[in-house]
């Protein structure tokens, strides 16, 4: 293998082919955005509707992801053959997504909607309510505060 | 060297292995040729591994998410769990990726204590971010939030439990490449399963990037 380093003490071999990063900056990037994710989250957007609250924290965790991917796991300068030994995956996830949809997306029609159960109160025995209608156990109540 | 002269070589034993007529004729094949693809085979091994993980996480957020969206009143994970406990959490386990890039780094420079020193750090903080996660579920349980309770608590200990089975077989092969570390059986030359250790305990640590952000934060 290859022994070729950058002088930056903080820089990292990224495996057979000799390239050099910066892994403190790449670090430091990950620790400012994990930071800013907890705050669009948790405080600045906690309240606000799925599309920016959900859409912002998607754009950090596949930011983070992809840093980590990039240069933690040197994907970047990995061969060919390697790349081409993952390309398939984020179409075979993009598959399973899709197959999934249909399960949401007419979740009005199930006869068993996603997120429904059995009436446990006895009011009408046997039948299926949605979750939000169904009382509540002694254990979930306890659990929505713990 | 085209195919029909390796076989050639293969069938007669003509070349480096060539059979000398004192020796027992080989029950094999020899090529003197390289059939494996173009990158070492642990590494090769290591990612198609790692494919089929991505697999496995991403049929359970597949399904969470089909959940989570065809339920009507899905609670506000912020009343269930510890945010601000999980976030420093989640700082640790980036942190232990970063020791195990200069763990890494370290035998790279031949620096043997550099490696014991920095995978040392990563095992730490491995161990640390499961403890904390256990105390969490202990916490939780005691006060009666079980899988049972209803499809959050279900879908959160299955999600965040198969990770922290990860990243506990990760901490196990950490402190098996920490003791060889020790042994000094890493040089500069050869540091391979330093590596692929590395490739593993990464991968850990994207996941749980992505889970805490689904799981406690949206």
């Amino acid at each position: 293998m290859s022994n070729d380093h950058g002088n930056d003490p903080a820089s990292a071999h990224s495996g057979d082919h000799g390239h050099t990063f910066s892994a403190n900056k790449i670090f430091v990037t990950l620790f400012i955005l994990t930071a800013a994710e907890v705050l669009w989250g948790a405080f600045l957007f906690k309240h606000s509707g799925h599309l920016v609250k959900w859409g912002g924290l998607i754009v950090f965790a596949f930011w983070k992801g992809s840093l980590i991917y990039t240069y933690f796991m040197h994907m970047k300068f990995e061969g060919w053959i390697v790349k081409c030994l993952i390309a398939p995956t984020p179409i075979l996830i993009a598959v399973v997504v899709f197959a999934l949809m249909p399960d949401v997306s007419n979740n009005d029609h199930l006869v068993y909607p996603v997120g429904s159960q059995l009436d446990k109160s006895n009011q009408h025995p046997g039948k299926v309510v949605p979750m939000e209608n169904a009382p509540k156990h002694s254990e979930s109540e306890a659990a929505e505060h713990p | 060297m085209t195919m029909s002269q390796a076989t050639a070589i293969a069938s007669h034993g003509v070349g480096p292995h060539a059979t000398g007529h004192d020796e027992p004729a080989h029950h094999h094949p020899i090529f003197d040729y390289d059939s494996g693809p173009p990158v070492d085979r642990a590494k090769f091994a290591i990612w198609l591994f790692l494919a089929t993980e991505v697999m496995f996480f991403t049929g359970l957020i597949g399904t969470y998410l089909v959940l989570r969206i065809g339920t009507a009143s899905w609670p506000n994970p912020e009343n269930r769990l510890a945010v601000g406990i999980t976030a420093a959490n989640t700082f640790l386990l980036i942190t232990s990726s970063w020791t195990m890039v200069r763990a890494l780094h370290a035998i790279q420079k031949g620096s043997q204590k550099g490696l014991v020193r920095w995978l040392g750090c990563t095992i730490l903080g491995g161990a640390t971010f499961v403890s904390v996660q256990v105390f969490e579920y202990l916490e939780l349980i005691h006060h009666g939030a079980l899988p049972k309770v209803d499809i959050f608590w279900s879908t959160f200990y299955t999600m965040t439990g198969f990770h922290g089975l990860h990243v506990v077989v990760g901490v196990i092969w950490l402190i098996a490449i920490w003791i060889s570390a020790v042994r000094g059986k890493f040089t500069p030359q050869n540091f391979l399963r330093v590596e692929l250790a590395g490739l593993y305990w990464h991968f850990v640590d994207l996941v749980w990037v992505l889970l805490f952000t689904i799981v406690y934060l949206m």
